[in-house]
């Protein structure tokens, strides 16, 4: 049997660049997306370049806000475009770097070819580039215009400031693609996962926060006189966007001292950066990939018991039915574990739980209608939330649910329902009242949140009845924000009557037969919604 | 035309291939054996240059795999157990961009993809229409085979290839994979299957928590050990036969 070994195979066209065939693969794969089941050629690419498109068109059009820095010295309008920027490209990054730089797959289907990893890394590094250029193009298109207007700016602004953003947006890549490698070095794959994911969640929800926050702030602060800052300001050194923004300044503005300062330290912390991120660590960049094939889970001992486990035990989960406590501590441990899970739930449900907050902290909007309709926001979050919930990279194993032996999804959807409003829901509305009260010190502001507190579990029953309340049933890709926005607003409008009623009641004296009236009704519709959902059945899988 | 000298992988405190040394010369059919988790797929991962050996030395085609991992990999085709492939694109852009990475040009590639396509009756449409995600998971591993075999290599691990494919895909897989080895070809074959395995290899390696086990031919080692059939040898070097007597006593519990 055994023959001579036949010769190597020749390698035909070794001048074929293999940057640019991977290049060509992660820039499709990023607007197709990783999973495609059931798509077609034809309708894939061509709905994903429109929902790019729309996004540009979203950003250009949030840059448009820059016109209200026209005739602002260049500084100012620079530090808010660069910080704007720097949150966007941090958002979109960290959102994409996992994804692209360390996908667990594609170990399988291109570690055993002969590519470099340095080939690999450089073409996704140049796709995380490319796109993040795209969005801070988009983003900064009006400011360039704007920063014409600027008393101390001169001709050069838009071509300094197309240079210190393209810097920038080199920067921030480098600095996440550097934050994933220490930590897969450090922490290996499973802490990196948990990090990052964390750091993702943690990053979309400062920026929301910030996006609301920060405008109220600067605009508070410098009223009151006690925000004066220019490239001068010693504090700003810490701000990575300043850095940039000294840059504008320097060479397209009043060219301070402080700002070519700001500028030598952006450009210095920009090559350290990438040096570290591509040139260092560039070789052991194979050696991650290697470790995301690695599972090393370490056995856990008796200390390191779940608690969730132990809630299982407790009641009144105790008393739940077995299915019910099923769907509550599945939907509890993919809330608290599942990357994708977290990463879309959380983001998503960012503005409704920090809204509350803004309006409690802002002077004009902390009582009457502002207060209650913040409110609403909760009332509605468990609807939200339960509605991300249906969507899971394991959806096929949802299929578990419809062979076991139960006639439909109500158990599962109360169990889901329950981990919802119990973990996420009532706590974050605890926590607004309590510092609701520590603020104000007026309980009278409390009572108008009760409403909202009266429609929280039926709210939370609304998915259930049009049977979308399974969780981790459907996949992702038919999760569409489009829709989730109008259920938002759909869900909002009922809400805000009830604040609005509320608001009324209260300053007519009659709050408490309001309150008597929104539970009459509410309990025969919570009870009729409970009898919708025990009686539905699983529909037919298409 | 593969040579392992005390190849060894440690995952932390774990030792998942140990001290592990062999050889293949090129032709030859090794059906790859082990109980799960005894170090198979870590075995192929390192020779095809997907995890660095902790310790230890391998060879293929005389290239070292730590030395020349570019050039071994050009010489090795892989079919990996979980069949991954880019699902957002579709069969012929897969297959072309698989082809482009070992520098084979386009036109060419098409060729020898039209050739795969016939072989394993699949048709062009599906193949530059449908995204690899809605393919069934039979076309998929025919998809996954034909990017292993593209740029026609030496040598070619296969990893629970037969897995999806329907009984004539692999009838006919079978007979492709004896004539490449005709064709001078060097194929390791792991398996579950061990009908197959002995039916198909010329040799078996059998593993066993990282370590060799047994070595050689099939009918030789079945005759030496008086077993009757590969499985049934199989089952008492790597305690299956156990597990057998387990699984009555566990029947019973049914009752």
């Amino acid at each position: 049997m055994n023959t001579p070994a036949p010769a190597a195979p020749p390698i035909l066209n070794p001048a074929l660049p293999q940057r640019k065939i991977l290049r060509r693969l992660f820039l499709t794969l990023y607007l197709r997306g990783r999973s495609s089941r059931g798509l077609r050629l034809k309708t894939a690419p061509k709905s994903v370049t429109q929902k790019l498109l729309l996004v540009l068109l979203v950003y250009g059009g949030f840059g448009m806000l820059a016109c209200s820095f026209a005739r602002q010295p260049v500084f100012a309008l620079a530090v808010y475009l660069h910080g704007l920027t720097f949150i966007f490209l941090a958002m979109f990054v960290s959102g994409s770097a996992g994804e692209i730089l360390f996908n667990k797959e594609e170990a399988d289907i291109l570690m055993h070819r002969p590519v470099s990893s340095r080939d690999l890394l450089w073409s996704k590094i140049r796709v995380l580039i490319e796109v993040s250029l795209w969005l801070a193009g988009a983003l900064n298109l009006a400011g360039l215009f704007v920063g014409l207007s600027a008393p101390d700016g001169n001709l050069l602004f838009p071509f300094v400031h197309i240079a210190s953003t393209l810097l920038e947006a080199l920067f921030c890549t480098g600095l996440i693609v550097l934050a994933y490698q220490l930590c897969l070095r450090w922490f290996g794959r499973e802490k990196l996962d948990g990090l990052m994911t964390t750091a993702q969640v943690l990053v979309v929800i400062t920026a929301v926060m910030a996006g609301q926050i920060m405008p109220r702030l600067v605009l508070q602060l410098t009223n009151k006189g006690w925000l004066r800052f220019g490239p001068e300001t010693w504090w700003l050194g810490f701000f990575p966007p300043a850095w940039f923004a000294g840059m504008d300044d320097a060479l397209a503005g009043r060219g301070a001292a402080g700002a070519w300062l700001l500028m030598g330290i952006g450009v210095i912390a920009t090559a350290v950066v990438l040096w570290l991120a591509f040139g260092k660590l560039a070789h052991t960049y194979e050696a991650g990939l290697q470790a995301l094939g690695e599972t090393v889970s370490k056995p856990r001992t008796k200390s390191q018991w779940r608690w969730t486990e132990t809630l299982a035990q407790l009641p009144p989960l105790k008393w739940f039915s077995p299915v019910s406590r099923t769907g509550f501590l599945l939907t509890t441990a993919y809330l608290l574990r599942d990357r994708d899970v977290k990463l879309r739930v959380f983001p998503g449900i960012a503005l409704m739980l920090i809204m509350p907050f803004i309006f409690v902290f802002d002077k004009q909007t902390s009582e009457g209608f502002g207060l209650a309709f913040s409110s609403s926001f909760l009332a509605i979050s468990p609807l939200i939330t339960i509605d991300l919930l249906q969507y899971s990279q394991q959806w096929q194993a949802s299929d578990i649910f419809r062979v076991a032996p139960m006639n439909g999804p109500a158990e599962l959807c109360h169990g889901a329902r329950q981990a919802v409003l119990w973990l996420l829901s009532v706590p974050v509305f605890i926590l607004v009242c309590f510092v609701l009260w520590v603020v104000q010190r007026n309980p009278s502001h409390l009572l108008l949140f009760l409403p909202a507190f009266i429609l929280m579990p039926i709210a939370a029953l609304v998915p259930a009845a049009l049977n979308q309340g399974v969780p981790l049933c459907r996949p992702n890709e038919e999760a569409r924000s489009a829709a989730r926005n109008a259920k938002i607003f759909g869900a909002m409008l009922p809400a805000g009557i009830v604040s609005g009623i509320a608001v009324w009641a209260f300053s007519a004296g009659w709050f408490w037969w309001m309150l008597l009236g929104e539970l009459t009704l509410a309990v025969p519709v919570y009870f009729g919604l409970r009898s919708l959902v025990s009686r539905l059945r699983w529909q037919s899988l298409e | 035309m593969i040579a392992l000298q005390q190849l060894t992988k440690r995952f932390g405190a774990q030792i998942a291939v140990n001290a592990l040394s062999f050889e293949i010369p090129a032709g030859q059919i090794v059906g790859f054996l082990g109980p799960n988790g005894a170090g198979k797929s870590t075995t192929l991962k390192m020779l095809t240059g997907m995890l660095e050996p902790t310790e230890g030395k391998a060879s293929i085609c005389g290239f070292d795999l730590r030395e020349q991992p570019l050039e071994v990999k050009h010489h090795v085709g892989f079919v990996p157990e979980s069949g991954a492939v880019f699902e957002s694109l579709t069969g012929l852009e897969y297959l072309e961009m698989i082809a482009a990475l070992y520098g084979i040009p386009k036109d060419a590639a098409r060729i020898r993809i039209q050739q795969f396509i016939a072989f394993f009756d699949l048709s062009f449409e599906t193949l530059t229409d449908k995204l690899l995600g809605a393919y069934s998971k039979g076309m998929r591993r025919k998809v996954v085979i034909t990017a292993a075999l593209l740029h026609n290599p030496p040598v070619v691990f296969f990893d629970e290839p037969l897995d999806g494919l329907d009984a004539n895909a692999a009838v006919g897989f079978k007979a492709l994979i004896q004539t490449l080895a005709r064709e001078g070809k060097t194929i390791v074959y792991s398996s579950h299957i061990l009908e197959v395995v002995e039916r198909v290899c010329d040799r078996v390696i059998i593993i066993d928590k990282g370590k060799l086990v047994l070595d050689g031919k099939p009918d030789e080692l079945v005759a030496a050990h008086n077993a009757g059939t590969l499985e049934r040898l199989f089952t008492e070097l790597t305690g299956g036969a156990e597990l057998e007597r387990r699984a009555e006593d566990f029947a019973k519990t049914f009752r």
